[in-house]
Formats: C-alpha cells, structure tokens, sequence
C-alpha cells in the first residue's frame, strides 16, 4: 500500500501534510514536558528551606552542552538550506556535524555528568557530636591552609579559622545560594541536630572477609545426600574425605572469602540440607571508588557484624580532597546522588533523561537519514526528502529548545 | 514555508541569518551564566532573569530556526499553544498563590491583590478559550477543494 504523501502545501491548511503533523506531535510534546516543568516549579517552590540542593550543578558543563546543542541546532538548518539548494554533499557535511554535537552532548551527560553524580555521596552520621568532630577532623587544614593568605577568599568565612563557619559557608551556597535570616537559623538548627551531610567520594573501604561455616545436615529437609554431596562439589570442597564428616559434624567450609562467594554458598548449601553461618573473619581495605551504594549495602548484617565496617571519604570543600575514615555504625544513612537522593534529584533525573531520550531517537533518524535506504528517497523525490529533513529540523529544534529552558531551571535556580 | 520564499537569493538571506540566530543563542547562554557567577540574586529574580533569557532564546529558534516567521499558515497551531500556555500560567498561579501552604514567596502572607487576580484569572482563561475556539470553529470553511483527495478517487477508479 502506497501512502498518499503530498509536496506541496494543501490548500486549506496551508502547509504539507508531514508539517501539519509534526507541529501537532510538537504540541503533544509540550504537554509532556510542561507537565514536567511544572512539576519541577511546584516542587521548587514547595520545598522546605534548606532541603533543595540547587548548588550541586556543574554550570560549566551545563553551558557546555547548551553550547553543543545550539550548534546542532544550527547546523541542522544549514543541513536543509543546503538540501533546498540541491547540494547533497553540503547536506552531508552538516549533518554528520549534527549528528557529531548530539552524540557529545550524550556522550557527555551520560559518561561523565550522571557517572560523576551516581559516585558522589552524602552520609548522614546519628551523631551530632561525631559529626562535629569528622568535620573538626576533616576541615581543619583547609581551614588553616585558608588563614595562610593563598586561598583566604575561597571560602568566605573560612578564613576566621572556624570550623563550624566554613561548613556554614558551603552549605549556604549549596541550599540557599546566600546568606540570609532564613539560611543562618536553617543551619544553626542542622547543626546543633547533627543533620547535616558530609559530602565527598568513597576512596576506599573495608570489606568484610568471611567464613562459611556448616554446623549440621537435616536429611530431613527434603534433599538426598547425593544433592549435599553435588553441592560441595560446586563449591569446590573436595568430597572423598570431607562430605561425610561435613554432613554429621560440620565444619568450616571456606576462609575468609568474599561477599559473593559466601552468600551463593549459603543458598547452595541452605538447598541442599546444610544448616549455614556466616562469620566475619576480619576487614580487607578495597581500593575503589564504589558506584550506587546505599545505607543497606554497607550495613548488612554478617553474623553480628557489618559487612562494611568503615567507609575513607574525601572530603569536598578541601584543597586535596582531605580523607576521613567513617565507621558504618556510625552512619543513619549514605546516598550516592542518584533518584533515591531527594526530591531535586529524583525530577533532575526525569526531566534529563527524558530529554536525553529524546536526543537520543533524534541521532537514530539523523543515522537513518544518511544511511542508503534513508537517501534513496532524495533520488526518488528531492522535494519530498527535503521536507523529511525540514520536518525532522523541526523535531531537533524542539529538543534544543526543552534544553534552553532545562538550563536554567536546573542550573542556575 | 511557502512557495514564494524558494528563490536562491531568499535562502541566502536565511542562511546568514541562521547564523546570526546562532550567535545570538551562544550570546543568550553566556550572559546566562556570567549573571549567575557575577551576581546573586534572591530566587524569584533569578528565576524571572533566567526564564526572559530563555523566552528570547526560544523566540528565536522557534521564528528563525523552525521558519515559524514564514508560516503564518499556523494559526490554528499558535492559538492551541497559546492559549494551552496561558492556561497553565493560570493554573500555576492558583496553586502557587493558594493562601494555605506556601508562604514561601518571601512573604508571610499573601497580599489579597493576588489572591484576586488569581480568581480574576480563573474565570476569564475558560472563558477566553472558548470564545476563541468558538471564533475559530466559525471561520469560514476553504472554498477550494483539496485536490489530494481529488486524485486518490481518480486513481481508485481506475483500478475497479
């Protein structure tokens, strides 16, 4: 079946058919993300003071990639005038360019933007006292770096040589961007409750190492021994010796192994009869900057013992990210600056990743644009490839202009 | 765009103003931030400053980019947006002037002008939309027939 398509404009609308319809799906798509806007600007403006992290955004690379998508824009509308002039090479040029700002501004979003954010964390200790002195711990060398003269304005009022003032300092600038009435009795208030977070990158942690231990079989429980005999054999425990004494004695089936390893062995051996401890046999120092953690992750409970037992945070705010060990028993909640974070978090992530998305399905039709099966119609009907391309610009515009007003909102309120 | 803007010289004239849109934003996004870092502003000013910024930029691309100056055939299209947006201007405004729960406008309370205006508002937007789309429903219908559909019955006849 052959869609009837017309070039030129209808008569009575004034416009082609494929013009009309994009202006219509560009109207449903004002809907879509005025609902989200306006959801953004409730939740602004409805948030409590002192809970709306507006200070996190990294304006540079947000005027970056603001800078990326307006050249996109622009090539794109080049790419078309070019086409209107019969020059497919020209069309090319600028459309490879726009494909190339579109895929950095992804690139960029996606590889080092949100990656930076889901290894970024705030840890909330349930101890007002501790705080202050992690803080105490944490800040005093900045603090007195700051007293030498190099880098007093950095701070504000850090050059008082008080602690307490230069958190003061950065947590205005993150939640209230400066200082008033309402920010001096908001922190007061967090720090007299011990509320506030420390931020910074995990550098490193100890992990807990442990023992799988099998204190007796149930034959009972519904499994034969040849099943427990199957599962120490997955589990690498030789079963010529062992198996038969395993099963009426227990004993230690593995030492100071990790996470994984033990809790897979803890399923195995739970299925095939064996009644299974874990134990923490002690703490090894990783080296890694983890991804996504969350208070449950480092609390989990081994045997009465955390399988995190600290966390070494370096601090932001500090000339070299100065570090400062935190026990977990010592933490209510950690949250990497994911959608789970807060309010602001959770519409950054939706409004940006809708768009993204939508960025992304404008790379897709760009790539099938310039493939052969896209261009074969431009030797068919020059006119109509054409006005797939303008339709299409009209598309990308749209997206660069959710981004002129994401901006903005995000970055700059 | 219509027929009448296809001449080559026409497309000259718009590609340099392409570009000179395309300064215009990138000029738009630096006074953007230089506001930003050069200046603090309480959070309604910045939001005003940030969002007319914005508006122009948006102006632009949508005039100049999208050749919406040269589609004036969009009527219908610019009414449905127009008033959608005031619509929901409107609808904002009743929710973030309510009187209950967010004093947080820098005041303690709501001056009544607003509270007004707010109900003012509420009124006069459904009212204003329908007698507008009353006004566009009542325009007379095109004299001429499409011709598309002139040709597929052609076509269709030719088959049988």
């Amino acid at each position: 079946m052959e869609i009837p398509y017309t070039v030129k404009p209808r008569p009575d609308t004034g416009l082609y058919n494929g013009k009309l319809g994009i202006w219509l799906f560009l109207a449903s798509e004002v809907m879509l993300f005025g609902a989200l806007f306006s959801s953004y600007v409730l939740l602004r403006v409805g948030a409590e003071d002192g809970t709306w992290s507006m200070g996190l955004m990294n304006i540079t690379v947000g005027a970056g990639n603001t800078m990326v998508l307006i050249a996109s824009s622009m090539f794109v509308v080049l790419a078309w005038a070019e086409l209107k002039q019969g020059n497919l090479a020209g069309y090319k040029k600028w459309k490879w360019a726009t494909i190339a700002c579109a895929v950095l501004f992804l690139v960029v979003k996606w590889s080092y933007e949100w990656p930076q954010k889901f290894k970024h964390y705030d840890v909330w200790l349930n101890d007002a006292k501790l705080l202050h002195e992690k803080f105490e711990k944490g800040y005093q060398e900045t603090v007195s770096h700051a007293e030498g003269g190099d880098h007093a304005n950095d701070h504000g009022d850090a050059a008082t040589g008080d602690v307490q003032k230069f958190v003061e300092a950065f947590y205005t600038k993150r939640f209230f961007k400066e200082t008033s009435d309402a920010s001096q009795t908001a922190f007061k208030q967090e720090w007299a409750n011990g509320t506030l977070a420390i931020s910074g990158h995990i550098n490193a942690y100890q992990e807990a190492q442990i023992n799988v231990e099998v204190t007796g079989w149930n034959a009972d429980a519904g499994a034969s021994e040849a099943d427990a005999d199957r599962a120490l054999v997955e589990l690498g425990v030789s079963v010529e010796e062992a198996a038969e004494d395993l099963r009426k004695k227990g004993g230690l089936i593995k030492e100071r192994i990790d996470y994984d390893w033990a809790k897979r062995a803890e399923y195995l051996l739970g299925q095939a009869g064996f009644k299974v401890t874990l134990s923490v046999a002690g703490y090894e120092k990783v080296e890694a900057h983890p991804w996504f953690w969350r208070t449950p992750r480092v609390n989990e409970d081994i045997g009465g013992n955390p399988r995190v037992r600290s966390i070494v945070l370096g601090l932001d705010h500090t000339h070299h990210h100065d570090e400062i060990e935190i026990e977990t028993r010592h933490i209510s909640r950690l949250s990497a600056y994911e959608p789970k974070h807060s309010t602001f978090f959770g519409i950054y992530y939706t409004i940006t990743g809708l768009h993204a998305a939508h960025v992304f399905g404008g790379i897709i039709v760009m790539l099938y644009n310039m493939l052969p099966i896209g261009l074969s119609l431009w030797h068919k009907d020059r006119e109509r490839f054409t006005n797939r391309i303008e339709t299409f610009g009209l598309f990308w515009h749209f997206v660069d202009l959710v981004w002129i007003f994401l901006f903005p909102i995000l970055y700059i309120l | 765009m219509g027929d009448s803007h296809d001449s080559p010289d026409f497309l000259q004239y718009l590609i340099r103003l392409f570009y000179m849109v395309g300064g215009v934003l990138v000029a738009g996004t630096l006074i953007t931030v230089l506001i930003d870092v050069l200046f603090t502003f309480s959070l309604p000013m910045a939001a005003l400053i940030g969002l007319v910024i914005a508006l122009v930029k948006a102006g632009f691309v949508v005039a100049i980019f999208m050749h919406y100056k040269w589609d004036k055939k969009l009527i219908m299209i610019t009414w449905t947006m127009v008033l959608t947006f005031i619509f929901f201007a409107g609808m904002m405004g009743l929710i973030m002037w309510a009187e209950g729960d967010i004093p947080r406008l820098g005041r303690a309370e709501v001056p009544t002008f607003w509270v007004v205006a707010a109900a003012l508002l509420g009124v006069a937007l459904p009212a204003a939309f329908t007698l507008l789309t009353i006004k566009l429903l009542s325009q007379p219908a095109p004299v001429e027939v499409a011709a598309p559909r002139a040709k597929r019955v052609a076509k269709r006849k030719k088959t049988d």
